[in-house]
């Protein structure tokens, strides 16, 4: 292979990583949820957004640590709020019913920012030790040339890879996991061993909203901090779900990877890239029409 | 016998002598105003009542909600100044206004949302036009938004004052009778900064486009890659990006992997913003291609894209513009004057275009003596004034584009700013002649006076 190849490739790789960590920060928190709590939330996207609006503020302010500790713990108690006040009424409702609600409440709070802080972009850098680029070539022998790529896109792949990390420990390895596991079976049966499943809901709730908040915080100097994020994120994210499975982290871990890199390696053919997402979800549903590793008689 | 000299009325004569007088005194001030034997209805001519109703369909809601949010301040603001006076009434030359209303009538108006997007613009326009009876409607931050109500301005018969329209196609192929734009096009920034960039950066340089993928970024990118050309540049490759995109990094790869060692972002608005900031997250500002130091251009450049992007990222990136705040001459500084009076900040290129257009017109108006729009419309073409902004403008009547002072600008970066709105600096005032082109540059035909 020529060096132009391998640096190419190379690139498109970590590109296709990178686009990937933030669509499985995003897509985690969804699917864990809908996982759980059979709910379709599609105010996820702006969950994302609030947490960027939060973390340009807080960073801009207090500094970026502050963010990395505040703007998770905010978006816990948003999200703890949020299956209290008004999703908990809606999961013995349709699955449309809850699309409705939800979906409204993602325009309400994308309107509202909107409103608060005009629609243009706020800017938000990245901290002093996470901007300019890394020389890859000066640690990758197989590289010619000049070859670099932005720190901070490399940060996200380590952050989202250990949030993934964490989150299956968190799951494998706890009695909390044990239960909510047991719970994303079944809920039902839970409840008559006595179990108190509302209460832990609202925590997966939480968790999920959390999730979101670190996407938000490590994710917001890529995607930029302006209304419009959160649905643009949003489309990409719900194909993650469907593509992985509804309702397995591990499948929306791979579908993640899967669209992110389909979008770096089609960049150069306008046509194509601009359906790609798309195309891969077709072509997924129409061989494994639960999706890579969807359940039986989830979301069915 | 004598012959009676009593002059008899016979019934028929006297019914002829009183239709006669009735005709004669209905065309009376036919044969006194200019043309006037020519009106008949048109769109919403003749206007009745004292009022008469401008529309301004901007985007209030979507990506250039704050351009709209802008040009609506501006609007408001003309209107303020026709009735009342004030601003670039004072400095506008040659005009008929007198503040006093347009043609004894006062100046009231409706506003609509074109949501920056086609369709939306043409159901909010023509609600305008059929319900609210608007006799000219302007507005607009997108090239397919206005490309779109012009030609449904041309079939309803109703002047379309353009926005803010950067898109070739604008006054080229898609140009029609009904339609003018203040604003300056894509050929024009080509023009005026195709030097700059061959006088700074060198004639041996290899450019990589991103490009916005509809009217505006394929016009925009058709006339860089031109004018850079001719300047000795070369081409090395342009990738098409959706609109509204928010991640680039995967089009930026392929510019890393090129041996480009300018990359131009033929993107607006936010798509400018996300593409810029991150263009300079991959550290393209710093890099060093073929021995040279990496650029960034964007030809299009605005005061509240580089306020999205911050001064840190925009710092000494080239592009162009209509209009800058900044600028000394007195029609600027009478309009920036009323616009922060009134609002408390400066107004942006988008704000300044629209004040423009709706004087442009309410003064046609006023010159032709009539709203008839096919006067209104001769009344505008082949129309020279000054006091608008920097130099002599002029509205050509073969494609309706008005030729004026265009403006290279520079991002400015924190150390050099003076004070909260100071985020371009003029490098360079490119005077009309340079950016003028001929009429027959772009095909396209403006259709007739008269709808069909």
């Amino acid at each position: 292979m020529s060096g132009h190849l391998i640096n190419s490739l190379t690139l498109q790789v970590l590109t296709g990583l990178q686009l990937g960590a933030i669509y499985a920060l995003i897509a985690l928190g969804l699917t864990l949820i809908f996982g759980t709590l059979g709910v379709v939330n599609f105010a996820h996207g702006a969950l994302y957004l609030v947490a960027a609006y939060c973390a340009v503020f807080i960073a801009n302010s207090l500094g970026f640590g502050w963010g990395v500790v505040l703007v998770p713990t905010i978006l816990f108690a948003a999200g703890w709020i949020m299956e209290r006040g008004l999703v908990r009424h809606f999961y013995t409702r349709p699955h449309t019913d809850q699309i409705l609600v939800t979906f409204g409440l993602a325009i309400v709070v994308e309107e509202a920012l909107k409103w608060g802080f005009g629609s243009n972009n706020i800017p938000y850098p990245a901290p002093a030790w996470g901007s300019g680029i890394v020389r890859l070539h000066d640690y990758l022998g197989f590289l010619e040339g000049f070859v670099v790529f932005p720190k901070w896109r490399l940060v996200l792949i380590g952050v989202s890879l250990a949030v993934i990390v964490a989150l299956f420990a968190l799951l494998r390895l706890t009695t909390f996991g044990l239960v909510i596991r047991a719970g994303m079976r079944d809920a039902g049966m839970l409840r008559f061993l006595g179990v108190n499943i509302s209460q832990r809901f609202a925590l997966v709730f939480g968790l999920g909203a959390l999730i979101a908040g670190v996407a938000g915080v490590f994710g917001g100097p890529i995607t930029q901090v302006s209304p419009e994020v959160g649905m643009h994120l949003l489309v990409p994210s719900f194909l993650v779900v469907v593509i992985g499975g509804m309702g397995s982290l591990e499948g929306a871990l791979i579908a993640a990877m899967l669209l992110g890199m389909a979008l770096s390696f089609s960049a150069q053919y306008s046509a194509v890239q601009q359906i790609i997402i798309y195309l891969v979800a077709v072509v997924v549903l129409l061989v494994r029409p639960r999706g890579l590793l969807g359940k039986k008689g989830v979301f069915e | 016998m004598s012959k009676s000299t009593k002059t008899t009325i016979t019934r028929r004569t006297a019914i002829k002598t009183v239709a006669a007088s009735a005709l004669a005194v209905t065309c009376a001030p036919a044969f006194f105003v200019r043309n006037a034997w020519a009106e008949k209805a048109i769109g919403n001519f003749p206007v009745k009542g004292k009022e008469v109703v401008f529309g301004f369909n901007v985007p209030q809601t979507g990506a250039y909600a704050d351009e709209g949010a802008d040009e609506l301040r501006a609007y408001k603001l003309a209107v303020d100044h026709l009735n009342n006076g004030g601003g670039m009434l004072g400095t506008l030359d040659p005009c008929a206004l007198d503040g006093n209303g347009v043609l004894g009538k006062k100046v009231s108006y409706v506003v609509g949302d074109t949501q920056t997007n086609p369709d939306a613009a043409r159901t909010s326009a023509r609600r305008m036009v059929e319900r609210d009876k608007v006799i000219m409607f302007g507005g607009g931050s997108s090239s397919a938004v206005a490309i779109a109500q012009q030609y449904l301005a041309q079939e309803m018969g109703v002047v379309f004052m353009c926005g803010l329209t950067h898109s070739n196609d604008t006054t080229g192929k898609d140009r029609r009778r009904y339609g003018f734009r203040h604003f300056y096009n894509a050929y024009m920034t080509g023009k005026a900064l195709g030097p700059v960039l061959a006088e700074t950066y060198g004639s041996d340089r290899r450019a990589f486009h991103l490009t916005a993928d509809y009217t505006w970024g394929h016009t925009q990118y058709e006339s860089i890659k031109s004018f850079t050309e001719a300047e000795g540049w070369t081409t090395v490759n342009n990738i098409m990006t959706p609109l509204g995109n928010t991640d680039y990094s995967q089009f930026l790869t392929a510019v890393l992997n090129s041996d480009a060692d300018v990359v131009v972002l033929n993107h607006y608005g936010k798509d400018m913003v996300n593409s810029l900031t991150q263009a300079v997250q991959f550290g393209m500002r710093e890099m060093q291609k073929n021995g040279k130091q990496m650029q960034v251009v964007v030809p299009l450049f605005s005061r509240l894209m580089a306020k999205g992007a911050g001064p840190s990222n925009i710092d000494g990136v080239f592009g162009t513009a209509n209009w800058n705040w900044a600028l000394r001459d007195t029609g600027s500084q009478a309009f920036v004057k009323s616009f922060e009076r009134e609002y408390g900040f400066p107004p942006s290129q988008a704000a300044q275009t629209c004040y423009v257009q709706t004087l442009l017109y309410a003064d046609a108006c006023q010159r032709a003596g009539t709203f008839y729009p096919p006067e209104v419309i001769k009344a505008l073409e082949g129309h020279t004034f000054t006091g608008a902004g920097p130099g002599e403008s002029f509205m050509r009547a073969g494609d309706h584009q008005c030729f004026h002072d265009v403006l290279v600008v520079q991002g400015q970066g924190m150390a050099a700013r003076q004070g909260d709105f100071d985020f371009l600096r003029v490098y360079k005032q490119v005077p009309r002649d340079q950016v003028s082109y001929p009429v027959d540059t772009f095909p396209g035909d403006l259709g007739p006076y008269k709808p069909a």
